[in-house]
């Protein structure tokens, strides 16, 4: 994305969301770009007068948030208490197998999935349960949530 | 006025003055690490906790955050405020061994370094957040803030990278307890190295946490550092003032 | 301008929809529904409808809190009870349909309802008339379903019996008559003195009399007053709030208005969570409905009082839930707990005198005002009145929502309401108040559910999370869990939790690798107890709970661990070994193939084995084995 595009965007949101909070600023760029690229926060606080350094302190508080590129497809493995009750770190786990990703990588290179844990989604009763993009799996199985990837792919 | 009793001493003092302040008035001492006189309380160390009575209730509270109630009996040194500075020092003696104002303070307490738990090596911040308080209240700048959260929390410059608010005033070194900003005056002539950065010669001042390096200008009678050279310029040129207008200081030219 | 006669005309419509005279499909659509597939059978269903030319309505609804059964279809055929089909696929769709054009229900029914129930004007409306067929009275009437037999339900009253995105259903229900009521009688502090005498406490966490707050609120100085709904609903394993947000939306909107004209504030917040989108969803459509019926915006039944509602999208942060943490991220800032006094209904948001209450507390208050205070004296214990929601999840059979009223005992909802331990295991303890609280053990489970009784035990109430665990579940394990989470979680401003919880994770790490030093559990019981005192915020405060209610109640267990290097309950993985018992298996290969790394050797039909140094307990194989073959020691 160039400058100039970026720059229309962030002024079309600041312009939007004229009297809100800067963090529903930032979730507005990050539903726009998947993630919240520096040089689009720098203009932010350009254009907003607001120190650069309150706006990367937001970003880096809020897990929502993300500094760096996400995957098309974001993956949430839910560990909740009874999701982890129910062995849901073993999916976690197999989830980054499947895709290739070691302890510390959450996404692929080729920038198809992000593999987040999150705690908790609220399907308590249908442990152990992962989201994917807008879908909500329930009583997820290591099995089922290798066939559930490849419909993303 | 307020009036309150501390230690089972009564004092008075103005409404809005602290615990901490009203018990400095009756020289009855308690210790501080995140707290500055010149900036506003932060209640983040913990170590000044002591224990309030108020309306039967009791309980434990950072005294330079609370602010005085009339009837308000407080107690300085009682088993359960000893047990919460015991830990904040021992907690911090595993997190920062090599700070010297933790030390002192251990040692005042008869606080020793527990083996049982692994210590954290060569990070001297202690994230009482003075230098970011000093840095938005004093200076009015905001270049540093805390990033991330938790165990991971820590002071920073935008991106990590070199603070570009930043005008090396150095009262973030000035204000640190332990050390933990590192500033260095580079002479006139001597070259140095920003972190991930450029070369400077001096005059300059850089402070590697915040990896800045910043030309200073000096006065040109008592060679006192003014302010960053690239500053004054910009203001120089948007005020239309003369070259030499920043050359001598303001105490000079008094 | 909104007037009673829209109201009523409202209610005309809603009771039109409640008892159509087509037959009505409803299909639960809440968050756990979806998880279950109910979107796939919401699909189908409206295509198989169209196939075969039937005239019917096909509705929405909230939770009913069987969770567990869910996808759920209730059939309500004009003339007939309510019929409930559980466990629905997609498949079974069509086959239901077939039996309704001819007049017959399937026998796989779970259940039937007999008459809708309107709890605020204590009314009840059979749906049938006349003798109804004795294949449907075979069928269990809910009330007699060991699940719902002891649950008493006021904050849940409408979840699963309307359709959350109707205006109409909510008003015939009862809805906004309380707030009539209100605007009516004119007198705010008459309004304060009813939430005052009913005793109701907070149903977030910490119990506060929410009566006294909004009287400290409204006597506050402070031009310009705020109303928040906490709904950051953080507790892992804890859903009620999402349910009464996604079934019950518009309760949540009469509550605050009726909070807001008490304390005199004419703007509102609801604080909820990112990761409850569907919520977040459904309270929008209710808004929008609620400002267009001029039930929200100036001037509200002619009554001179103005009152607007915004939602605020969480950002990913547990400690948000804490009030003043809260307020920050609302500002736009760090969600950074500050020191308590000021208290919020003081100085709260923007410095303005600011009531901040949980979405369950928020639902009871337009019941308290219809049915009064003496009547929600009647329900719960003496320093506890009400119901409460509790979401009863883990090793339980009936996994899912449950409302009761305070007072009734841990072994009632566990045995009768949740129908006992599955798989023949045997109760261990059960977890309450989610990060904050403890776990109690199998002797206390007589224990009375109330406030102050949990806190007595060493756990808390807390927002009502309740986990069950059995004999397979580590309770050292569970303490380091909880641990980790709130190291995640933590803000990082004091030193007791920043430093305090991350050290003693650091210790349960050691000791459930097999690394734990015999002094260490009275060093965890001494930090534990130094990091309650000296925490800056509820987060930190209650963060040792569970460290501190294990070691008491579970003191054998660590010493298991520290000194016998073992897991009793076969969790831990550096101290479990995954092994095939050669008596049960029956050489089918099939946990071969799906073991990642290679460790599962042996021939067709002959007995396998696992190869230890290469097995990463990874417990693929255990998931596949159908004939128990895998044992985890």
């Amino acid at each position: 994305m160039s400058s100039f595009e970026d720059a229309r965007i962030v002024d079309e949101i600041i312009k939007k969301n004229e009297k809100s909070s800067l963090i529903v600023i930032l979730q507005e760029v990050q539903s726009r770009y998947n993630y919240l690229p520096e040089q689009v926060l720098t203009l932010l606080s350009e254009r907003l007068g607001v120190p650069l350094i309150k706006v990367f302190s937001l970003a880096t508080f809020y897990r929502s948030f993300s500094l760096k590129p996400r995957g098309k497809n974001v993956i949430k493995v839910c560990l909740g208490t009874a999701c982890h009750v129910k062995s849901g770190s073993n999916l976690l786990e197999k989830a980054k197998r499947d895709l290739n990703l070691s302890e510390e990588e959450v996404t692929t290179r080729d920038l198809g999935f992000t593999v987040e844990k999150v705690r908790c989604l609220g399907c308590c009763s249908l442990a152990p349960v992962v989201r994917i993009n807008e879908d909500t799996y329930g009583s997820m199985t290591q099995g089922r949530l290798s066939k559930v990837l490849k419909n993303y792919l | 006025m307020v009036k309150l009793t501390i230690d089972n001493q009564t004092v008075e003092v103005p409404e809005g003055t602290t615990i901490l302040e009203a018990a400095e008035k009756l020289n009855i001492y308690i210790p501080t690490l995140c707290h500055h006189e010149s900036l506003t309380p932060y209640g983040g160390c913990r170590l000044c906790v002591v224990e309030v009575t108020q309306n039967g209730v009791t309980d434990l509270t950072s005294s330079c955050t609370y602010k005085v109630e009339e009837g308000l009996k407080v107690k300085t040194t009682t088993e359960r405020v000893k047990r919460v500075r015991r830990l904040v020092l021992e907690l911090l003696l595993v997190e920062s061994p090599e700070a010297q104002i933790v030390q002192d303070l251990a040692m005042e307490m008869g606080v020793r370094r527990p083996e049982r738990l692994k210590p954290r090596k060569d990070d001297l911040c202690i994230l009482c957040g003075r230098c970011i308080r000093a840095c938005r209240e004093v200076v009015g700048v905001n270049a540093i803030d805390f990033a991330e959260r938790g165990y991971s929390k820590k002071v920073a410059a935008p991106f990590y990278k070199s603070s570009p608010d930043c005008i090396a005033c150095g009262v973030c070194f000035y204000i640190c307890p332990t050390g933990a900003i590192t500033m260095r005056e580079v002479e006139k002539g001597e070259k140095a190295r920003i972190p991930e950065g450029e070369e400077v010669t001096g005059p300059a001042r850089i402070i590697y946490n915040w990896k800045v390096g910043l030309a200073m200008k000096r006065c040109k009678k008592c060679g006192e550092i003014i302010a960053p050279e690239f500053q004054l310029e910009y203001l120089r040129k948007k005020v239309n003032l003369p070259e030499d207008h920043f050359d001598i200081c303001p105490s000079c030219r008094e | 301008m909104s007037s009673l006669k829209d109201l009523e005309r409202l209610k005309a419509e809603g009771m039109n929809s409640l008892f159509p005279s087509k037959t009505k499909i409803m299909v639960g659509m809440a968050t756990c529904g979806l998880a279950a597939g109910a979107q796939e059978v919401w699909q189908n269903l409206h295509q198989e409808v169209k196939k075969r030319k039937i005239d019917v309505l096909v509705k929405k609804t909230g939770c009913i809190g069987l969770c567990q059964h869910e996808p759920l279809v209730d059939i309500l055929k004009p003339g007939y009870p309510r019929i409930t089909y559980d466990r629905m696929t997609p498949e079974k769709v069509g086959e239901v349909l077939d039996d309704l054009v001819k007049g017959k229900f399937k026998k796989a029914i779970m259940a039937r309802i007999d008459q809708e129930e309107f709890l605020l004007d204590d009314t009840r409306t059979r749906y049938s008339k006349g003798k109804i067929p004795a294949y449907i009275t075979s069928i269990l009437p809910y009330k007699r379903l060991p699940f719902y037999k002891k649950q008493k339900r006021v904050a849940l009253r409408n979840c699963g019996f309307l359709d959350p995105e109707s205006i109409a259903e909510y008003v015939a229900k009862g809805g906004y008559f309380s707030l009539v009521q209100v605007l009516r009688g004119g007198k705010p502090e008459k309004v304060i003195s009813q939430i005052k005498r009913s005793k109701l406490r907070g149903r977030g966490g910490a119990g506060f009399l929410a009566g006294v707050k909004w009287e400290v609120c409204r006597n506050a100085d402070g031009d310009g007053k705020y109303l928040i709904c906490n709904a950051d609903e953080g507790d892992p394993g804890a859903y009620m709030d999402r349910s009464i947000l996604e079934g019950d939306p518009h309760s949540i909107i009469e509550g605050m208005l009726i909070g807001g004209f008490a304390i005199g504030a004419d703007q509102g917040y609801i604080y909820v969570r990112e990761e409850y989108p569907l919520a977040i969803e459904r309270l929008q459509i209710a808004l929008t409905q609620a400002q267009e019926e001029d039930l929200l915006g100036k001037n509200i039944l002619d009554s001179g009082f103005d009152f607007e509602i915004e939602i605020c999208r969480g950002a990913g942060a547990f400690v948000c839930g804490e009030e003043t943490a809260l307020i920050q991220s609302i500002e736009g800032n760090w969600g950074e707990p500050k020191p308590r006094p000021p208290f919020p209904a003081v100085s709260g948001l923007w410095g303005k005198p600011t009531v901040i209450n949980n979405v369950e507390t928020w639902a009871n208050i337009p019941v308290i005002i219809a049915k009064g205070a003496h009547w929600f004296n009647g329900l719960g214990t003496s320093r506890s009145k009400g119901t409460k929601v509790f979401s009863l999840v883990g090793k339980v059979n009936n996994i899912g929502l449950v409302e009761v009223p305070m007072g009734i005992s841990l072994r009632e909802i566990v045995y009768e309401i949740g129908g006992g331990i599955p798989n023949g295991r045997k109760f261990k303890a059960i977890q309450t108040g989610g990060p904050s609280g403890g776990c109690i053990p199998k002797n206390l489970i007589d224990l009375p559910v109330d406030f102050d009784e949990l806190k007595k035990a060493g756990s808390i109430m807390g927002s009502g999370g309740m986990i069950v665990m059995d004999d397979r579940t580590c309770m050292v394990d569970v303490a380091k869990y909880f641990l980790s989470f709130l190291e995640d979680e933590s803000c990082g401003k004091c030193v007791p939790c920043r430093v305090g919880i991350r050290r003693m994770r650091e210790m349960l790490e050691d000791i459930t690798s097999g690394r734990g030093r015999e002094e260490d559990i009275d060093y965890l019981q001494q930090m534990a107890e130094a990091v309650k005192e000296g925490s800056l915020c509820g987060l930190g405060k209650t963060a040792p709970n569970p460290v501190l209610t294990t070691l008491h109640y579970f003191r054998d267990e660590y010493e298991a661990h520290i000194r016998g290097k073992r897991c009793p309950a076969g969790v831990c993985k550096p101290l479990i070994i995954y092994s095939i018992d050669p008596e049960n298996c029956t050489g089918c290969g099939v946990c071969l193939r799906v073991c990642p790394q290679g460790a599962i050797s042996g021939r067709k039909k002959k007995p396998h084995k696992i190869i230890p140094s290469k097995c990463i307990k990874c417990g693929a194989c255990f998931e596949v084995c159908t004939f128990g073959a895998i044992i985890i020691t």
